[in-house]
């Protein structure tokens, strides 16, 4: 018999909307996305063309780097998420950064983005969060303040079969029982009061 | 103020993951690898000129080249984040820090933007070899930045 299945990965129908003011840096990521075997990239140089790319088109994922002149990419997918219609108000966003500027760190955390990633970054990182917002169970939320994924991501934990970044992490998922179910009356006697004698 | 609306959404991504066929994980990370690799040479003569913009700034010494000289260190560190350089991001990582902290404190130290500049010069030209000497550059560099507290 052969080994254990290997883990799959199909983004070969997939649209990646990549957006990064450095070409060399929108070069890379594309490398790495024609690695993952996407076949269809778009590459944009300003936030300001990728709002107009993301009018008109399908886009299943947005990869975008924080720091850019003009519109940033906080500023971006704040405006995704709020000035866009559904569905594509919901395309995952993951957003790239190097160096967080202490003006940044508020936007970071508010801007409704799916996922930040700090460089150094890795095909190997980049893809397993890939997979981890394929499998995403967090909930979308839209308030006054917000709107983009429910960010706590540790009360719910990490999606089935994934493990999480912290070592308390642990799964939404109850699966199945190891032990017989209770009799009724082992539960009635759980909630029954009883009168105790002090 | 309206109450938050909470709901589950199942994006493109999603469906487009759950299709069968594609390639296993680790074929395609070693593909992406693979391909981000054939960038590093190029990648790092481009940092070696942003180096010598750096160099530049430092020499020049003016007043109003705050915001340069941390845009350059953001694009430093956003190019050298691509690959295992070690040192040379961490050196990037702290002079974006540094001319970060300074900004927000309204004091600009050239020398200390100096010795940073130094510092990745010496790295980059020494293959950003995460060695003895890498660390010792290291340390220094964070003493500089201790300095400086962060912004609260």
């Amino acid at each position: 018999m052969s080994g254990a299945v290997q883990p799959r990965v199909n983004l070969e129908h997939s649209t990646v909307l990549l957006i990064d003011d450095n070409p060399k840096s929108l070069d890379m990521l594309s490398s790495i996305f024609h690695g993952f075997g996407v076949k269809e990239q778009i590459k944009c140089e300003s936030a300001a063309a990728a709002t107009e790319i993301v009018k008109r088109r399908t886009i299943d994922l947005i990869l975008v780097d924080c720091s850019m002149p003009d519109m940033d990419g906080y500023d971006f997918t704040r405006w995704l998420r709020r000035e866009t219609p559904a569905p594509v108000r919901y395309t995952p966003v993951i957003m790239l950064t190097g160096h967080a500027a202490t003006s940044g760190v508020q936007k970071s955390r508010d801007c409704g983005a799916s996922f930040v990633i700090a460089k150094p970054l890795t095909p190997n990182v980049l893809l397993k969060r890939i997979m981890w917002l394929g499998a995403d169970e967090r909930e979308f939320v839209e308030c006054d303040s917000y709107v983009g994924p429910d960010r706590r991501v540790r009360n719910f934990g990490p999606p089935l079969g994934m493990s999480g970044r912290r070592s308390g992490d642990l799964s939404t998922h109850v699966g199945v029982a190891s032990e017989a179910n209770m009799d009724q009356s082992d539960i009635d006697m759980l909630m029954k009061p009883r009168r105790v004698a002090l | 103020m309206s109450e938050a609306r909470t709901f589950k959404v199942q994006s493109g991504l999603a469906k487009q993951l759950a299709r069968p066929g594609g390639r296993t994980v680790d074929e395609a990370e070693r593909r992406a690898a693979q391909g981000l690799a054939s960038h590093r040479e190029d990648t790092l003569v481009a940092i070696g000129r942003i180096i010598g913009e750096l160099e530049q700034a430092c020499a020049a010494a003016e007043a109003g080249q705050e915001a340069h000289v941390y845009e350059r260190a953001a694009t430093l560190i956003d190019l050298a984040g691509f690959f295992d350089t070690g040192p040379l991001y961490e050196a990037g990582y702290s002079l974006c820090e540094l001319s970060d902290r300074m900004r927000g404190a309204g004091v600009w130290k050239w020398p200390a933007v100096e010795v940073h500049v130094k510092a990745l010069r010496l790295i980059h030209a020494g293959g950003c070899k995460a060695d003895d000497n890498a660390a010792v550059l290291l340390q220094g560099l964070r003493s500089v930045l201790g300095a400086f507290a962060p912004a609260a």
